[in-house]
């Protein structure tokens, strides 16, 4: 065929430049160090088939995840056209017509291309009408080039089928090209003529549209199955340790970072689902994790340049903004790992100090007495004074469970009393329990996620060692924080404890009925999940049986779950000042929980959490109306006085 | 240039002070001891110094937990590090150690001495002027910024209400430090583990030669006041109680 040299050309001229507009990420994958992402095929395997073939996050977003899923099948129908459209003249003879193609297939192309055109129109629906705010910074033209070209090619198509019928050729497998031949056919259109003009337009577009990827968020069509394939198969709570390789502890360039984390650059579709989650993003904070993805996928493209990565490309106020929620990681269809990222860049600037005030008391106060406080160690044990009993020192005596009790738990007076009330509960159920006294020191888990990694090493081995000398079953921790940095970080140093929440204690403790409550009458309250005991370890459930066991009704937050909404003190953020915030993460959360209008209680299970809310809903001057308690204040034993509902307005 | 800083270990303050049992010292056994303050930006001071024109930084460390500072030091810059001898459980009297620190500032051919202005236990700010006065080298005291050309000295002092002086001076001199240029740096914890394997050096103490002009008798603790009260969180609450504080007080009629 005449055709068949000019399209040779066509295809290798495009897949020429495809791969010249590549060259810079191929450049930077190759040259970028190893990750270990090979192990666990199967796993991988099945993650890759839930995120992409059951849309799993994506369809938490009805529209989008609908709308997605159809232009995503639509793809795949049409790219048997494609493959035809090709194949065909590239290789005189190909024809998809003995397996159908001329038949089924031709009716699937029919009928998918009209889906993927409604596909792009509620597309088109959703970002130029609905406009939702998480697109905001996405790139619009990018979007519009693509929304373009894909209904160029689906266009060409139909139409090239309706001129071959209009020609002669059968159409009764192709319901919709066949009515649009009679309106060539009106529109006084020559068949043969029209056929040839709507093929190069349809190659012609589908070769402009690869050639446009590699500078495109649509790369993620090629490279989100990979990207999700590659994620991380560690715990969620087990931040990543400094591979020996590296020099520093932190990252200061782009191309210190791991293949995977480059290809994370590469892969994000811009969909914002991250940044409508982000917490410091909705306190006016400049941090946006999609646009800390974007402005470093940007930078890697424009190849090695004069501006630093930290304090360049990402400001170092964007870096400190980040409560290490993990929300945005939560988020993201394609498995991008947001706070492996940041926390790198943290490292760096930990390392050359730069950080703030209010950080480097913290962490000064951290080095020298084992607490953000700056209180001595010996004080840690304080609270026991006013406790009616004696605790065990867990390093002089055997005990059943180990409490860790925490820095806030220990120190801050606000919290004090809470820990008294999880000391009297564990003894009204007869558990055995001691504590390190003034052994313990902060378990680094915030430390660590400051970019503080020496420190949270010293921290660590510090505790570990005093662990390690007493003779326990189980390690309970009152903090989410401490839980997950001993459940989970520790076993960088090849230790692995078996840790408890205090509420997974409680939970059992009532269930296997060691413990007798007064039973409230139902009263509404609500249940606040902290991101180190939720999305980190998985903690949903106990918090909630307690509550039950209690006898309240739990009315949950719209953002409850894994899709909690972070109280901002996470990651370091607790030792840092409110400079640039609008809005308060934990004012925010209050605002939504009276928006629910029924609850008198904010339950948290978190000790920072208490002084967080408590501030919130002061400084809301809505102490009438909403109070934040411990899940351990619901929870009285029957040998003590009941708890007081006050009555709450239902509004 | 040879800089010599001095760090002295105070009893942390946040700590629970008690007093020993002659009533004339406080009792140290279970005290946490932190650096001085004014010495932590003397330090950073010599290491701005070395910054901007190259010195050697000895830091001498003097007290309880010295080996910690000492590191501490070395991470941040200080070239050589050593602990200085002293009595066990004692205050620490810049009368007591300012023969030994003169000594070692001859010893280290140290063109420049830097310590604190004063510390918790010498609030006269004594330290600078007896080693000045020992050394018979030019002293300042109360300085918030040093600026060395060669063997000039530039010295700031603040003298408050934002009046500030500077002086002249030359090589070799004592430096009381106020403030440090900058804020004293903050060091990783990975640069301290690296530092923690630095030799840190002994020093045993001179006699001071000085007579004891004056002693302690007695020492007195702060006195606990009445606590404060929490009025509530919400503005009516908060003016019944206070209304009625006030009229129990016979400040006014409720
Ligand atoms: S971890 Fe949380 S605060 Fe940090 S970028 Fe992600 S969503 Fe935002
Ligand atoms: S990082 Fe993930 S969630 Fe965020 S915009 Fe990119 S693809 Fe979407």
């Amino acid at each position: 065929m005449a055709s068949t040299l000019p399209l040779w050309i066509l295809v290798i001229t495009a897949l020429a430049l495809t791969a010249w507009r590549s060259r810079r990420y191929a450049f930077a994958l190759a040259n970028a160090p190893a990750a270990a992402r090979f192990d666990r095929p199967m796993l991988r395997l099945q993650g890759v088939m839930v995120a992409i073939g059951m849309h799993r996050k994506m369809l938490r977003k009805p529209l989008s995840g609908v709308l997605h899923a159809i232009i995503f099948i639509s793809f795949f129908v049409l790219f048997t056209a494609t493959i035809d459209a090709f194949g065909s003249r590239l290789f005189p003879g190909f024809s998809l017509a003995p397996i159908g193609g001329e038949t089924w297939i031709a009716a699937l192309q029919d009928i998918f291309s009209v889906l993927m055109l409604v596909g792009v129109g509620l597309a088109l629906y959703q970002r130029y009408v609905l406009r939702p705010a998480r697109f905001d910074g996405s790139s619009g033209s990018d979007a519009a080039i693509i929304y373009v070209l894909i209904v160029l090619i689906v266009a060409s198509l139909l139409l090239e089928a309706a001129a071959r019928i209009a020609g002669g050729a059968d159409g009764s497998w192709r319901p919709v090209a066949s009515a649009l031949a009679g309106l060539l056919d009106r529109a006084g259109i020559p068949a043969h003529q029209g056929e040839e003009l709507f093929y190069w337009a349809h190659v012609g577009a589908i070769l402009a549209f690869l050639v446009y990827i590699p500078g495109s968020k649509h790369r993620h069509m090629f490279l989100a199955a990979p990207n999700i394939y590659f994620r991380s198969l560690e715990p969620r709570g087990l931040a990543p340790a400094v591979p020996e390789a590296r020099e520093a502890p932190g990252i200061d360039s782009l191309g210190q970072f791991d293949w995977k984390q480059q290809l994370d650059l590469l892969s994000c579709t811009e969909c914002g689902r991250c940044q409508a989650v982000c917490p410091a993003y909705a306190a006016g904070l400049p941090l946006s994790p999609k646009l800390l993805i974007t402005d470093m996928r940007d930078a890697l493209a424009a190849g090695p340049s004069a501006a630093p990565l930290v304090g360049g490309v990402i400001s170092e106020e964007t870096l400190w903004a980040c409560t290490t929620c993990r929300a945005c990681m939560e988020a993201c269809p394609v498995e991008i790992e947001h706070l492996p990222k940041i926390i790198d860049m943290r490292r760096h600037l930990v390392d050359e100090g730069r950080v703030s005030p209010g950080l480097q008391e913290a962490l000064s106060n951290l080095t020298r007495l084992g607490n953000s406080m700056g209180k001595p160690s010996k004080m840690r044990a304080r609270w026991t004074r006013e406790l009616g009993f004696p605790v065990k020192d867990a390093r002089e005596e055997p005990v059943d469970v180990l409490w860790f009790v925490g820095d806030y738990a220990s120190y801050d007076p606000r919290v004090q009393e809470i820990t008294r009330k999880v000391a009297e509960l564990l003894t009204a159920a007869g558990v055995d329990f001691g504590i390190l006294f003034d052994a313990e020191r902060n378990s680094g888990n915030d430390v660590r996620r400051a970019g503080e990694e020496g420190l949270f090493e010293t921290l660590a081995q510090s505790n570990i060692d005093e662990i390690k000398a007493c003779s326990f079953n189980r390690i309970m921790t009152t903090d989410p924080h401490s839980l997950n940095a001993l459940k989970n970080d520790y076993q960088h140093f090849g230790a692995t404890f078996e840790v408890l929440h205090y509420t997974a204690l409680l939970a059992e403790l009532i269930a296997a009925g060691k413990l007798d409550l007064h039973v409230a009458d139902g009263a509404r309250v609500t249940y606040h999940d902290p991101c180190y005991l939720g999305r980190y370890n998985g903690g949903f459930d106990a918090p909630r049986e307690l509550i039950r066991a209690a006898g309240y009704t739990l009315h949950d937050m719209p953002r409850c779950r894994e899709n909690s909404f972070c109280c901002g003190a996470g990651g370091g953020r607790i030792w840092q000042g409110d400079d640039g915030v609008t809005e308060r993460p934990s004012e925010n959360r209050i605002r939504e929980a009276l928006s629910l209008g029924d609850v008198a209680y904010f339950v948290v299970a978190c000790p920072k959490d208490k002084v967080m809310y408590t501030a919130a809903i002061d400084a809301l001057g809505v102490a009438d109306r909403l109070k934040a308690v411990d899940i351990a204040e619901l929870l009285v034993p029957l040998t003590s006085q009941a708890l007081e509902i006050p009555t709450v307005e239902t509004t | 240039m040879n800089i010599l800083v001095v760090l002295r270990m105070i009893p942390d303050s946040a700590g629970e002070l008690q007093l020993a049992e002659d009533g004339r010292s406080i009792d140290r056994e279970w005290l946490d001891f932190q650096l001085n303050d004014f010495d932590d930006h003397a330090l950073e001071e010599a290491i701005l110094l070395k910054e901007a024109g190259g010195a050697k930084v000895t830091a001498v460390a003097v007290g309880e937990g010295t080996n910690r500072v000492l590191q501490m030091a070395a991470a941040r810059g200080a070239d050589e590090v050593v602990a200085l001898q002293a009595e066990e459980d004692a205050m620490i009297s810049s009368r007591e150690i300012a023969a030994s620190i003169a000594a070692m500032a001859r010893a280290k051919s140290a063109d420049l001495v830097l310590c604190g202005v004063q510390s918790s236990e010498d609030v006269f700010g004594q330290l600078a002027p007896y080693v000045g006065a020992l050394l018979d080298w030019p002293h300042v005291s109360g300085t918030n910024r040093i600026v060395a050309n060669g063997a000039v000295l530039r010295v700031t002092q603040e003298r408050g209400a934002g009046v500030a002086v500077t002086y002249e001076l030359a090589t070799p001199a004592v430096l009381g430090v106020q403030t440090a240029s900058k804020a004293p740096r903050y060091v990783s914890g990975s640069k301290l583990r690296e530092a923690s394997k630095t030799p840190i050096g002994r020093a045993a103490p001179e006699s001071s030669g000085f007579e004891r002009s004056a002693e302690i008798i007695t020492l007195r603790l702060p006195v606990q006041g009445g606590s404060g009260e929490n009025l509530g969180g919400d503005a009516e609450t908060v003016a019944d109680r206070l209304v009625s504080i006030l009229a129990a007080k016979g400040l006014a009629r409720n």
